[in-house]
C-alpha cells in the first residue's frame, strides 16, 4: 500500500510504517512528523507581512547587518523600543522608534549616524514594525 | 415600504487600487501623482488622487498625454499583476476576518454581510475595518451600507460622492433618502446596462429614485423579472444572496495583444503555443481538464483591416496534458493565420472543462492507461518545477526562440511582494 485517495487530497502513507524489518526496528518510526515551517513560526499575520532587504550598517549595534532579511509585520502598532521601518520623505529607512524627554524620536543603531526627530520633517509615517531580521552566515 | 431586517449588506472597494499598491510598496510614489497603464502600456486605467486632481482622464491613450505626465512629473507605471493580485489576496482574507460572509467581486471589491442588531448604526464598524486595512496594507477603502445588494452599492457610489462621507455611507439610515438617490443617475445603478438606460431615459426616468417609483407593471412588462427584482431591490428587499462560492468555471482564457503586430505565422504560432502551455499549466492547478480547445486571433480595433478569425477542436477525452494541447493549438494557429492581416491579439481558450476527479475514461480512448499515467507524472513533475525554480525553469522548446510579439511592459514596477529578488530595499 503506497498511496491513498481522498476526495480533494492525496498523501503518501510512509512506507516505514506498514514495513517488518528483520533486524531491529528504527526507534524514529513512532516520530514521523511534519516538516517545520518556518512561515508558521515567524510569521503570525501572513496577510500584513512584508520582506524587505537592508543595505547599510545603521543597526548594526541592534544586530541588523548589511544585506539582511527583515519581515515586517504592518498590522502592529508601533510602540517605543520596537524596531520599525518608516517612510521619510519618499524613502523606506529603519530605525529604533525611541522616547525622550516625551517626545518620539528615531533613533539609529550606530554612532555614526545622528537620531531623527518627526518635527523636523514634513512627510513621515511609520510603515510597520520589524519583527525578525535573517542574517546570512555564508 | 422597507422591511425590517437586522442584517445589512456592505460593497467594500478598496480606493484607486492599482496606483495604492504602488504607492504603499514604494515610498518614491507616496504623495505623487501616479498613473497606471493597461497592458501592452496601451491607456491609462488607473490614477492616484494626485494624478486625478491634474485632471488626466481614465482611458486616455498614453501616446497622446506621454509629453503632458512628463511635464508635469506623474509617474508612469506598466500593470503589475503579481503585486495586485497579491495585494487583492491579502485584503479579501483580511475582510473574511472581520465579516460574516463574502463574495469577492472583483479584484478589489467585495460584497460583505454584517448582522445589525437592533438597528444599530455600523459606522463604528466601517470605520474599524477602513483603519485597520490602512494599517495592514496602506489601502484606503470605500464601505456602501445597504439592506441589499443593489442599494450598497449605490451607497458606496455617494460615499464616493459626498465631500462630508469619509468614505462611508449608509444608506439605510439615512433620513432623506430620497435626496440621495436623486443623485444617482440611472446608469449609474448596479445592473442597469446601456439599453435598459436609455430605455428608462426614453420612459422619462432620469435616477435611481424615479425608477424605484415606477409603475411596476412597467418594468416587468419591458424588463421582465430582472427588471422587478433591480426596483424591488431599490426598495428595500432582498433579491440577490451572497455568492458566497466561487461558480466553477467555464472556461481558461489566457490571451495577450502584442507589443507590435504580428504578420508571421510561426510569430503567431509560437504566441499561441506560449498562451496554450500557460493555460494547460492553470488547468492542473485546478484540477480540470478541457474537450474543446479554442485558438483565437484578431487586428486591432484601431486599424482599417478588421480581422478577426477563431478555431477549435473538440477532443473525445477530456486533457489537461500540454503535448497534447500543444499539438492542436500548432495545427489550429494555421487555420487561422492569414498573411494579409496584421495580428495585434491572440489567445487560447480551454472551454468545456470537467473535473478531473469526477473525470470518467472513455472506454475508447485513444491513449494507454499508462501512457495517460505517464504524461500526469511529467506535468506534475514540470509544474512542480517551475514552482519551485522560478516560473518557466522548464518549458517547451517552442517558446525559446526570438519573441518580437512580447507585450510592452517598459514601466513595469518590481513584484516587491511576490519575489525575494525583487523585495524593497531599505539603504542606510
Amino acid at each position: 500500500m503506497d498511496s491513498f485517495d481522498s476526495t480533494t487530497k492525496k498523501f503518501k502513507i510512509p512506507l516505514l510504517n506498514d514495513s517488518v524489518s528483520a533486524g531491529f526496528p528504527s526507534p524514529a518510526d513512532d516520530y514521523t512528523e511534519e516538516n517545520i515551517d518556518l512561515n508558521e513560526h515567524l510569521i503570525s499575520n501572513p496577510f500584513s507581512t512584508f520582506f524587505l532587504r537592508v543595505r547599510g550598517d545603521s543597526m548594526i549595534n541592534a544586530g541588523i547587518k548589511d544585506k539582511d532579511l527583515i519581515i515586517v509585520d504592518k498590522s502592529l502598532t508601533a510602540k517605543p523600543g520596537n524596531i520599525i521601518i518608516a517612510m521619510i520623505d519618499g524613502e523606506f529607512t529603519i530605525k529604533r522608534l525611541s522616547i525622550k524627554n516625551d517626545e518620539l524620536y528615531l533613533k539609529a543603531e550606530n554612532h555614526n549616524y545622528p537620531d531623527f526627530r518627526f518635527k523636523n520633517h514634513i512627510d513621515v509615517q511609520i510603515w510597520g514594525v520589524v519583527i525578525y531580521s535573517i542574517h546570512s552566515y555564508l | 415600504m422597507r422591511i425590517s431586517s437586522i442584517d445589512a449588506i456592505a460593497l467594500i472597494d478598496a480606493n484607486n487600487f492599482y496606483a495604492s499598491c504602488e504607492q504603499t510598496i514604494n515610498p518614491h510614489l507616496r504623495n505623487k501623482p501616479v498613473v497606471i497603464l493597461s497592458n501592452n502600456d496601451g491607456c491609462i486605467i488607473a490614477r492616484s488622487p494626485e494624478a486625478r486632481a491634474l485632471k488626466i482622464k481614465m482611458g486616455t491613450p498614453y501616446f497622446k498625454v506621454k509629453e503632458k505626465l512628463n511635464k508635469l512629473d506623474v509617474a508612469v507605471l506598466s500593470s503589475n499583476y503579481s503585486l495586485y493580485g497579491d495585494m487583492s489576496r491579502r485584503l479579501m482574507n483580511l475582510l473574511k476576518k472581520y465579516c460574516e460572509q463574502i463574495e469577492i467581486y472583483s479584484i478589489d471589491e467585495a460584497f460583505v454581510s454584517i448582522s445589525r442588531p437592533n438597528d444599530k448604526n455600523l459606522y463604528p464598524w466601517a470605520r474599524n475595518i477602513r483603519s485597520l486595512i490602512y494599517q495592514n496594507l496602506g489601502i484606503t477603502l470605500t464601505v456602501g451600507i445597504g439592506e441589499n445588494k443593489v442599494r450598497a452599492k449605490i451607497a458606496n457610489k455617494l460615499a464616493k460622492n459626498i465631500d462630508y462621507s469619509a468614505g462611508i455611507f449608509d444608506l439605510s439610515r439615512t433620513r432623506n433618502e430620497n435626496n440621495y438617490l436623486k443623485r444617482i443617475s440611472v446608469d449609474n445603478i448596479w445592473g442597469v446596462g446601456k439599453q435598459t438606460s436609455n430605455w428608462l431615459k426614453s420612459k422619462g426616468i432620469k435616477n435611481a429614485r424615479e425608477l424605484r417609483d415606477m409603475e411596476e407593471n412597467e418594468i416587468i412588462k419591458k424588463l421582465g423579472i430582472v427588471g422587478k427584482r433591480l426596483q424591488l431591490e431599490l426598495k428595500g428587499y432582498k433579491c440577490l444572496p451572497l455568492e458566497k462560492s466561487k461558480k466553477s468555471k467555464k472556461e481558461i482564457q489566457v490571451s495577450r495583444s502584442f507589443g507590435t503586430p504580428i504578420t508571421k505565422l510561426e510569430d503567431l504560432t509560437q504566441a499561441l503555443a506560449t498562451h496554450a502551455i500557460k493555460a494547460s499549466e492553470k488547468m492542473r492547478s485546478q484540477n480540470l481538464q478541457s474537450s474543446d480547445i479554442r485558438v483565437f486571433a484578431r487586428t486591432s480595433k484601431y486599424s482599417s483591416q478588421n480581422y478577426q478569425r477563431s478555431a477549435h477542436r473538440k477532443l473525445t477525452n477530456a486533457t489537461d496534458d500540454t503535448n497534447s494541447i500543444l499539438k492542436i493549438v500548432v495545427e489550429l494557429s494555421k487555420e487561422i493565420y492569414n498573411p494579409e492581416y496584421k495580428f495585434s491579439k491572440a489567445g487560447v481558450l480551454m472551454q468545456d472543462l470537467t473535473n478531473s476527479e469526477y473525470l470518467q475514461q472513455s472506454v475508447i480512448n485513444y491513449k494507454s492507461q499508462k501512457d495517460l499515467k505517464k504524461s500526469a507524472t511529467l506535468m506534475r513533475t514540470i509544474d512542480l518545477l517551475n514552482k519551485r525554480f522560478n516560473n518557466n525553469a522548464i518549458t517547451w522548446a517552442i517558446t525559446k526562440t526570438q519573441k518580437s510579439w512580447k507585450m510592452n511592459k517598459n514601466f513595469l514596477s518590481r513584484s516587491s511582494t511576490t519575489d525575494i529578488e525583487q523585495i524593497p530595499t531599505i539603504v542606510k
